[in-house]
């Protein structure tokens, strides 16, 4: 063993004892269900069902502007 | 982020209320200073300030532990938490003696409560939802 060799080694010697070996190597949980859940979620997307809710709200807001501070008491 | 899955939607479910409170209080201190409040106005503040944050965080928190998200929309779920709200403002507004609206006026206001957290819900608190991972 050449001086080269030696350092080495206790460079090695030196990083074991620093960093500690990980026992957690395996995953507690499959992360391919989420993933493929994820993929598999429709893409949110603003309907005719949620323009015309949209429109009724700001009609009846109009109409009745009396209810604006009503709602916002309950928001 | 896998933990506390209740307590992360609770908070989801807290928070869009709580922005909002500021810009109500905001609001409320332009109309108090301009005299366009009634006297006796800023004891209704707790409602929105106290309760409904509160619930809202309860209402998503249940969302998650009743496991609903395969059976019902975010927005429909939602949708139904004024139907608890409005009656509970309108005891707490009489309770505070506070006659700034009626039962009748929250009987026609309900529908548009309720499509206004439709909305809110199933864009505001789903998206918040999704970002901790709460779905």
């Amino acid at each position: 063993m050449n001086a080269d060799d030696h350092d080495l080694d206790f460079i090695r010697r030196q990083l074991r004892t620093a960093m500690l070996p990980w026992s957690g190597l395996e995953l507690k949980n499959d992360l391919w269900p989420r993933m493929l859940r994820r993929m598999e979620e429709a893409p949110v997307r603003f309907g005719w069902f949620e323009a015309l809710l949209a429109a009724a709200v700001v009609l009846a807001f109009a109409v009745f502007p009396e209810l604006i501070p009503v709602v916002f008491y309950h928001l | 982020m896998r933990s506390h899955p209740f307590l992360r939607a609770y908070m989801a479910g807290v928070l869009l209320p709580t922005w909002f409170l500021p810009i109500m209080l905001t609001a409320f201190l332009i109309a108090h200073f301009t005299g366009h409040v009634p006297a006796g106005l800023e004891r209704a503040i707790v409602f929105p300030m106290a309760v409904v944050p509160n619930l809202w965080g309860i209402w998503n928190a249940l969302y998650v532990a009743l496991g609903l998200r395969e059976r019902l929309s975010l927005g429909i779920f939602g949708a139904l938490l004024p139907v608890l709200l409005v009656p509970a403002g309108i005891a707490l507004a009489t309770a505070l003696d506070l006659r700034f609206y009626s039962p009748r006026q929250a009987v026609v206001m309900l529908p548009v409560a309720m499509a206004v957290y439709y909305l809110v819900w199933k864009y505001g608190v789903a998206f918040l939802n999704r970002t901790v991972e709460q779905r």
